[in-house]
């Protein structure tokens, strides 16, 4: 394997890390609005989020059983669609994740 | 069943049971709607082979159903062994395999104490602790090696037959041709490999067996000697191990060889079936030795009891050997239709390579 090799390994993984924790955030802001799996995926990718459904899903199933998220099966379009938003705890834990961001960002930004 | 629906059959086999359907009619949900978007993008049906691609994209699905499961354990001795995609299968097959030795050590030492054989509690454990290294061995490494080539090989999977070294035993009502990379035309080299040390390791265990029964017969060695039968059918049984050895190496060599590996695979299972046809005819297969041999305790009844239990399993063997050549002569009999249809297989397989 070529230092190149490596390097490049290690930025991926790095970057990996760095994205995991604001996907967390991420699906809990964009579901301050109900939305089935598929539509949120589209919206995360339209974001400039993008994020595969092997990672989304098992995802929303942690935050819902965290208790972060609240979901319903509804029909819709003739098939029937689980619809995911925030819940109530999971609007007060993202508001205060997003202070924290906030605050991380600000840190780092002076610190650049 | 259309793809979809044995793509996600596929990820529920490997997902823990109580939340395998919620999240099955999720994931059929999911790709359904990427499927009809893209349809609509396009402005037509996706054809069968655009579905193949959107699915191949999703990944293998023991690998999609492990980021499913919580519980992410492995086995590792300073480096993991076996990773969490495979831990669950691992440990079914581990659990299968020593429950049914168990079971068979337990007849037997019921069957000789039954007849009156003094039998020690250190014989038992000193028979249950050898087989727990053997078996624990055993599946450790093969399960370890299937581990080692998901690693390596993550995308090398197909709706029909092999995902990651394991078989997801999809049942297609129409055979699927995978063109995006190998496929179905291509006996892979972790198959053919597998089987040539499978078969060397068997047959050394069996060349040593004339020498050692107690690699078959355990501690009841000293009791029971293997009846003359085996020693006839010694011979074919080689045969049909090295006649799968050469087959696995040429296919090693020339993995496109499908129809050789289909023939050949028939005949040693026919070799199999005539085997275990002699074997049940013979009527007996061990025979008392040592002490037993002298009278001592009740040995015909013993004799009985284990004989009695070799019947059910050459029954069963029996009854595996005739399915599975039904299924392979069937298979064959696909290819060959297949070759003749497109009249050019081995270009479709050159195609998948």
């Amino acid at each position: 394997m070529t230092p190149g090799t490596d390097n490049h390994d290690l930025f991926e993984n790095l970057r990996l890390e760095l994205r995991r924790g604001s996907l967390v955030l991420a699906v809990l802001a964009a579901l301050r609005k109900e939305q089935y799996g598929y539509t949120l995926r589209k919206m995360l990718e339209e974001a400039g989020m993008a994020i595969d459904e092997g990672t989304l899903y098992p995802l929303l199933r942690r935050l819902e059983t965290q208790g972060l998220l609240v979901s319903e099966w509804r029909e819709e379009e003739k098939r029937k669609k689980r619809f995911y938003k925030l819940s109530d705890g999971g609007a007060v834990i993202l508001k205060e994740l997003l202070t924290e961001w906030k605050s991380i960002n600000a840190s780092l930004n002076g610190m650049l | 069943m259309d793809l979809v629906d044995r793509y996600v059959k596929a990820v529920a086999k490997a997902l823990p049971e109580k939340q395998r359907e919620d999240i099955s009619n999720e994931l059929t949900e999911d790709i359904r709607s990427e499927i009809e978007d893209r349809e609509r993008e396009l402005g037509r049906e996706l054809t069968e082979a655009e579905q193949e691609v959107l699915l191949k994209q999703r990944g293998n699905p023991l690998v999609l159903a492990a980021r499913y499961r919580q519980d992410h354990r492995s086995v590792a001795f300073g480096r993991q062994i076996i990773g969490p995609v495979l831990y669950p299968f691992y440990i079914k097959v581990l659990s299968f395999n020593l429950g049914l030795t168990f079971f068979v050590i337990a007849v037997i030492f019921t069957a000789l104490a039954v007849s009156g054989q003094k039998i020690g509690v250190g014989n038992i454990f000193s028979t249950c602790l050898l087989q727990l290294f053997i078996q624990s061995s055993v599946v450790t490494l093969i399960f370890s090696l299937v581990d080692k080539n998901l690693e390596k090989h993550p995308d090398h999977w197909q709706l029909n037959g092999i995902s990651g070294g394991l078989t997801l035993q999809l049942k297609a009502e129409k055979e699927i041709r995978l063109r995006i990379e190998r496929g179905a035309g291509h006996v892979s080299r972790f198959e053919s490999v597998s089987i040539i040390i499978a078969s060397a390791l068997a047959l050394a265990w069996m060349t040593e067996l004339q020498n050692y029964p107690a690699l078959i017969l355990g501690p009841a060695a000293a009791f029971l000697k293997l009846a003359p039968i085996w020693y006839q059918v010694y011979f074919l049984i080689v045969l049909l191990t090295v006649a799968e050895i050469v087959r696995a190496s040429i296919n090693l060599v020339r993995p496109d060889w499908m129809l050789f590996r289909g023939i050949v695979r028939v005949i040693v299972n026919v070799g199999g079936l005539t085997v275990v046809y002699f074997l049940i005819r013979a009527g007996s297969w061990v025979t008392a030795a040592g002490s037993m041999a002298e009278g001592a305790g009740n040995s015909a009844r013993t004799l009985e009891i284990i004989n009695q239990c070799f019947l059910y399993g050459l029954v069963g063997a029996g009854i595996i050997s005739a399915a599975t050549i039904v299924l392979r002569t069937v298979q064959l009999i696909r290819q060959l239709r297949g070759q003749s249809g497109s009249g050019n297989v081995g270009a479709t397989a050159k195609e998948g390579n």
